[in-house]
């Protein structure tokens, strides 16, 4: 996912190099290249960034939940070993 | 240009993104909610900035008389419209302050709703033209193949010159030919009229077809 992230960092980089280089230069090429290519590379680069930050939503989401289905067995776990322990007391 | 409000503020975004994105691959930090934050703003909000603002600013750059001479073979229109000593028609529209820097894309532009997206299509014919037939030519080679497209609409000049007022209908010549002026089956441009808006490209695709034809009758002749 780092990987990814830098790589779309770097995709954007381009992508505003080509943007610059349009407007420091505004002959038809560069401002082609900017609006097409630079475009797309920003929202490529974009779009790869919102994929990383989602997995690790859900990562994150995932983590959370199995942690809180642990804590419960554990709960339950420690309830049934009082019981078992203590049978009049639970009577 | 660099009084172009977009255009400082696009480059300002840019500036801003480049320095969050390069301080993020040198740090490396790990993937907080602030580097989210940080990120978001460097690999989106600010590059969209740009992009916003490059487009403005690119499209306000397509329509000076600067970009429509950076193609070689364009040169001579771009020198002969603001050449102050021209007396082309193009060049003392030029002069004109309503049309400026911009004289090219004022006269050449479409109308209409979708007259700029019209304008700019058009624009991409002419990047592939000049990319496929017109990039190798020398200028003196390639001015007698340039041309107009379509003839050039007096709807055009009628945006100025409206035909209403009476200094324009006192000339003879334009009371005489109103209808068929305003109809566009008389062109504004036509020789005897107002001329053709580039002399020189007549000129030169006057002596091209004198030459065919020439070269044409020495082929007959020869045995």
């Amino acid at each position: 996912m780092t990987r990814l992230l830098q790589f779309s960092c770097v995709l954007t980089l381009v992508g505003l190099a080509l943007m610059v280089w349009s407007m420091l230069v505004p002959t038809p090429m560069p401002v082609i290249l900017a609006m097409s290519v630079g475009q797309l590379l920003g929202t490529v680069a974009f779009g790869m960034f919102g994929y990383v930050v989602l997995v690790d939503q859900l990562r994150t989401q995932l983590r959370k939940h199995r942690a809180k289905i642990a804590a419960r067995a554990a709960r339950e776990l420690a309830n049934d070993a009082s019981d078992k322990a203590s049978p009049k007391a639970s009577s | 240009m660099s009084s172009d409000p977009f255009l400082v503020f696009a480059l300002g975004c840019a500036a801003l993104s480049v320095g969050l994105l390069i301080g993020y691959l040198i740090v490396r930090p790990k993937l907080s909610r602030a580097t989210k934050l940080v990120l978001l703003f460097g690999i989106g909000l600010l590059p969209l900035g740009t992009a916003a603002n490059g487009n403005v600013a690119g499209y306000h750059a397509t329509k000076t008389r600067t970009f429509c001479s950076s193609c070689h073979v364009m040169t001579p229109f771009g020198d002969d419209s603001s050449n102050p000593g021209s007396t082309s028609l193009a060049a003392r529209h030029g002069r004109n302050e309503a049309f400026g820097d911009e004289n090219c894309y004022t006269c050449h532009a479409d109308y209409g709703m979708f007259g700029t997206i019209a304008t700019k299509l058009g624009g991409m014919r002419h990047v592939y033209e000049y990319a496929l037939h017109f990039h190798q030519l020398t200028v003196d080679e390639a001015l007698p193949r340039i041309h107009i497209r379509n003839p050039f609409p007096n709807a055009t000049c009628m945006r100025c010159h409206s035909t209403e007022v009476p200094g324009w209908q006192r000339i003879g010549d334009h009371r005489s030919l109103l209808d068929r002026l305003r109809a566009g089956t008389v062109s504004c441009a036509s020789e005897g009229c107002h001329g053709p808006a580039h002399p020189f490209a007549r000129v030169a695709h006057i002596r091209a077809e004198q030459a065919a034809a020439a070269s044409a009758a020495r082929e007959e002749t020869s045995p």
